[in-house]
């Protein structure tokens, strides 16, 4: 028997955004509902056992950018959130030496003067760059992006206020903000350090999730996408959500739940109903149909629109460009159980660098040269990778004395070319193996015992990925984040403020602004739309301002 | 002792087109100017030489691309330049090339094109919205410092003169704009046609000059700033020298001097204030206002590092000009021979650029200081109906991308693989092409640096990309052509907006510092 019920709203896919956009619209008083065609709620950012006594982040795996505003307003630590900050990180050479990341700030002066000591003042002067502009764009992230072909109010006033904040910083410092926005990380980098060590160490954080390599202009500007988070406040800090990853999901499910909120896993999507250019429910893959007048749709716009509407009832340019939307597949994961710490012999023993990320980057053309086997259709040869070990600061996620490795692997293509013949189909086992096997061939240069501790290897390849959790070509931006797909071009002309052609439809995820990265600010950005067109403006969220 | 000369309003160092601009702006307007220039020939990277007994060939530049209309109106260059339009052929491997004439896209053969419409909206769009930042190159980068003064308010009122005529593009095309000015071709190309002839020379077209591939973010708004003036480039009568044959007679005319073989080792500064230039012989020329049309981290090194805050001289020193340009001149004992293309159409333009992919493939390896497998080329036939050469041909081609930071360095074997190169590419479409050759000339970038002085040998000297454009070009805080040290200003393409042979830069210097004041 089929079900039919009636709901203010309902939110298609439990990841972070679609269950904060949920919360926010519950908390205002509407009728929520949930789906979820995955059995646990969490989209990518979720925990799972992998393997007998091990809890991974599987697919999302460190927290920074989600919103302060937003961890208060829905009151996460309640419902369990705690995010425990790490310290350092380490990018190793393969050839016995190391540069660590240290929060002191002096610690990390020492530590790059053993590798050039020009760089240690270019590394003040790098770093408070930066920081300026993650200062400058923090406010940006919980406020809409104004169309700048409108002429209402409050897209003016949206517009006002980015000349005000640029006419504040003066127009030297907003000639340092274009250069920095529209700049290659690797040119960014030649500018301020000589050694090439130091550049590859900072060259990872312009480049992670993107199919762009480190001398493509635009890249410079993602490294704001890993620096302009913070924990507790410390900016451009990282920490662990404790439970692994789902226990953001899980907080915010519990939020969405005591706000009077339903919802309904293993339920898929069929189709969104549509009537007359209006949304009036969902129907799902089982046959169940649930009514709302407004639908907020969690899937990037690919999936959304392309997927689940159907172009017919859509006006031809718009599909045009959710066509052209480049959701470009570029990385992929290894989650290896290990039955012992493994050796490191190129660092100190138990170092605070233990407990942060890893990486093999020699320099700013290996990880250039990593791009272009990708441009190509091949996983790099030698690829850039993120490593983390987890339980050295959560020991919780392991049987005790057993350890866990989450490896971020870049590049890897979505349409693997085998043969000239580009498709997501070639990834099969056997070649799945093989991208694990050269995975694991650069792992073993900084850890040489590598092989020998795993217990079990999770291989996630970018289609991999787009079949668990949903991500097109199993990118984890939910879109590229170059200029043609940020602010008002996100996901796309005339439609960035969350709408879509269709009334009562909304886009909730990553592929709007500002961009993924488990922030949720797209998920409450959306909320604040929705819930401003129902006049429910006292219950929206809170929109940021200059906060330093 | 040194020898003090005659005292000038103003002096010129390089005698390349902007130079020579700069000169006939300022000489238009009674200034007395002396242009000094370190080669024996006047031009820079625009001019003629000999390249055989009696035959001339474009050293450097051979098309006219942004030619600006605006400044050969102001001095009167228009009567004196015979130029037109010229149909382009897009090589392809299967011998079916594609010819553009007259703006139509279609195969060589006349048959109809499948991407013809697609080609057609492209090159409108990139047209359109060139047109609309065509007026931007006219003027220096706007100045905010003013903040909201009256002076500001100037300032203010031409930016907002730009947003205003956005808008009036309508929402759709200003959105288009919105999108795709920071782009790149490759995704531009690729979205509207299979990748093959005519994205590849959408692609070729946008990176010419440029350290960057098709699919680098930034070459959409390379190929706005190139088609401004229109997409089908221009070929002058005589060559690229005879713009700059006919802006020497118009500096001439007006009192210009032009000293050729005098080379500029210094300037003299006094009190912080340019007083003139010493040459490298040690003679003295003084004046009251320097311009140099270097590139500007040689221009801050003429006038001496210890005059610019260290601030200033790191940003100098950190402007991107990475040539992966060179230039093959050969001389052909017959006309050469193209399979496909007929005799009216052999004076067109040529570009070998297969594909966006095969363009991307060759700046892949050049990134990394290694030659192409295989080059983007561009070649014209000039003076192929040019009676007064008949008996001899030339082929004057420009070859993309040859890094000037070649691994191992410029030396004589690697000029000779880059000969080799362009004539294995160039004979895989002109059968008879070896055979036929009986002299040429292969100008790499690193020759082209030591020969005209821009840095890198890169043609805009300085990267155009959106990091160093407008107010930060050539870096922050120098955009109006002042250069440091008070009566010292940059006029060359390393100011803004950039080279090609349109003289904007070198009228906008001029103009700004009549503006400044510091001729009086």
């Amino acid at each position: 028997m089929t079900k039919c019920d009636s709901y203010d709203a309902i939110v298609v896919g439990a990841g972070h955004n679609g269950l904060t956009t949920a919360c926010y619209l519950a908390k205002a008083g509407l009728k929520t509902l949930v789906i979820e065609k995955n059995e646990q709620i969490g989209g990518a950012a979720v925990s799972t056992e992998l393997y007998d006594g091990w809890i991974y982040s599987n697919c999302s795996y460190v927290c920074s950018l989600l919103r302060q505003e937003i961890i208060r307003d829905l009151e996460l630590p309640r419902f369990g959130l705690q995010v425990v900050p790490f310290r350092g990180g380490v990018n190793l050479d393969g050839k016995g030496n190391y540069i660590g990341a240290y929060p002191d700030h002096y610690v990390m002066r020492r530590e790059i003067a053993r590798h050039s000591p020009i760089d240690v003042d270019a590394y003040d002067r790098y770093y408070q760059l930066v920081m300026r502009q993650c200062r400058f764009i923090r406010p940006f992230l919980l406020r809409p992006a104004p169309d700048p072909t409108s002429m209402k109010p409050r897209d003016i006033g949206e517009l006002i206020y980015l000349v005000k904040r640029m006419y504040d910083i003066g127009p030297r410092e907003v000639g340092e903000m274009i250069r920095f926005w529209t700049m290659s990380i690797g040119d960014f980098l030649d500018e301020f350090f000589e050694s090439e060590f130091v550049k590859a160490k900072f060259a990872g954080s312009g480049i992670i999730g993107t199919g762009l390599g480190v001398y493509s202009p635009g890249t410079a500007y993602v490294l704001l996408h890993h620096y302009m988070g913070d924990v507790d406040g410390s900016l451009g800090a990282w920490g662990f959500a404790r439970g692994a990853m789902g226990a953001i999901s899980k907080a915010l499910g519990a939020a969405l739940e005591e706000a009077g909120g339903e919802i309904r896993t293993d339920a898929g999507l069929g189709e969104f109903v549509i009537r007359n250019g209006k949304v009036t429910g969902v129907a799902l893959e089982n046959g169940d149909e649930y009514r709302a007048p407004i639908v907020a749709s969690n899937m990037d716009v690919k999936r959304t629109i392309l997927h689940h509407v159907g172009r017919d009832k859509l006006p031809g340019d718009y599909v045009k460009a959710v066509e052209r939307f480049k959701i470009r597949g570029s990385s992929g994961k290894l989650n290896i159980a290990l039955d012992a710490m493994p050796r490191f012999p190129d660092l100190p023993e138990n170092g605070e660098i233990f407990q942060g990320d890893f990486a093999c980057n020699t320099s700013l053309e290996m990880l250039e040269r990593a791009y272009d086997d990708w441009k190509e259709g091949y996983w790099s040869s030698g690829p850039y990778f993120d490593m983390l070990i987890p339980t050295k600061i959560d020991p919780t996620l392991a049987p005790p004395g057993k350890h866990m490795m989450s490896v971020f692997v870049q590049y890897a293509p979505y349409d693997l070319n085998v043969g000239g013949v580009r498709s997501p189909n070639n990834w099969t086992d056997e070649k799945r193996d093989a991208f694990a096997e050269c995975v694991f061939d650069r792992l073993s240069l900084v850890c040489p015992d590598i092989r020998e501790r795993v217990l079990h290897a999770e291989v996630r390849s970018p289609a991999d990925i787009e079949r668990e959790v949903g991500l097109t070509e199993g990118n984890i931006f939910q879109g590229e984040l170059t200029f043609d797909q940020l602010l008002f071009n996100r996901p796309a002309p005339g439609y960035a403020q969350y709408n879509t052609p269709i009334e009562g439809l909304y886009i909730v995820g990553s592929s709007t602004h500002p961009g993924g990265g488990v922030m949720a600010a797209p998920g409450a950005n959306a909320a604040r739309e929705i819930l401003r067109k129902l006049g429910k403006t006292t219950a929206m969220p809170t929109v940021a301002d200059d906060e330093f | 002792m040194a020898q003090s000369e005659k005292r000038y309003d103003v002096i010129v160092i390089g005698a390349g087109h902007n130079g020579l601009v700069s000169a006939a702006t300022l000489a238009k307007l009674g200034k007395r100017v002396c242009v000094l220039e370190k080669e024996n020939e006047i031009g820079g990277m625009a001019r003629n030489y000999e390249i055989a007994d009696g035959l001339q060939a474009p050293r450097i530049a051979h098309l006219l691309y942004n030619y600006n209309p605006v400044v050969a109106r102001e001095l009167g260059l228009a009567e004196k330049i015979d130029k037109a339009p010229i149909s382009t052929i897009a090589l392809s491997d299967d011998g079916r090339h594609i010819e553009i004439a007259n703006g139509a896209l279609r195969y060589a053969d006349g048959a109809e094109h499948p991407d013809a419409a697609a080609y057609a909206e492209i090159r409108r769009k990139i047209e359109k919205f060139g047109k609309l930042l065509a007026p931007l190159a006219l003027r220096s980068p706007p100045d905010l410092s003013e903040g909201l003064s009256l002076a500001g308010a100037g300032e203010a009122a031409a930016i907002a003169k730009l947003g205003l005529e956005l808008k009036m593009f309508g929402k759709k095309d200003m959105r288009e704009f919105l999108r795709i000015v920071l782009s790149n071709i490759y995704d531009l190309a690729l979205d509207e046609m299979p990748d093959g002839e005519v994205a590849g020379l959408l692609a070729a077209d946008a990176v010419w000059g440029a350290w960057a591939g098709p699919r680098s973010p930034g070459t959409v708004f390379l190929l706005m700033y190139r088609y401004a003036y229109g997409a089908d480039p221009s070929l002058p009568k005589r060559g690229a020298g005879a713009v700059v044959d006919a802006i020497v007679d118009v500096a001439r005319s007006r009192g210009v001097e032009i000293r050729t073989g005098a080379a500029v080792s210094r300037l003299n500064i006094k009190n912080d204030a340019v007083t003139g230039v010493v040459l490298e012989g040690g003679s003295e020329i003084s004046a009251k206002v320097v311009m140099s049309s270097l590139g500007a981290f040689p221009s801050m090194k003429m006038a001496g590092p210890q005059h610019y805050d260290v601030e200033t001289v790191r940003r100098l020193r950190n402007v991107r000009a990475k040539g992966m340009t060179a230039k093959v001149n050969l001389v052909l004992r017959q006309e050469p021979k193209i399979g496909g293309v007929s005799l009216a159409q052999i004076a067109g333009r040529f570009v070998i650029a297969p594909s966006a992919k095969y363009v991307e493939r060759a700046f892949s390896k050049a990134k990394y200081g290694e030659f192409p497998g295989a080059p983007v080329i561009e070649f014209v036939m000039p003076m192929v109906s040019d009676a007064a050469q008949r008996g001899r041909y030339l082929l004057s081609a420009i070859v993309q991308y040859i890094p000037y930071h070649l691994k191992g360095g410029w030396d004589d074997a690697a000029r000779d693989r880059l000969t080799a190169l362009t004539i294995d590419t160039l004979s895989q479409y002109i059968p008879e092409l070896r055979e036929n050759i009986a002299h040429v000339d292969a100008l790499s970038p690193a020759f082209i640096e030591r020969e005209t002085g821009a840095p890198g040998g890169h043609w805009h000297h300085g990267e155009l990309s959106t990091d160093q454009l407008l107010t930060v070009r050539p870096v922050n805080g120098m955009s109006r052509y002042a250069f440091g040290v008070r009566g010292y200003y940059l006029c060359g393409a390393g100011a803004h907006p950039g080279g090609g042979v349109s003289g904007a830069a070198g009228r906008n210097s001029a103009l700004q510092l009549l503006k400044d004041g510091v001729l009086s």
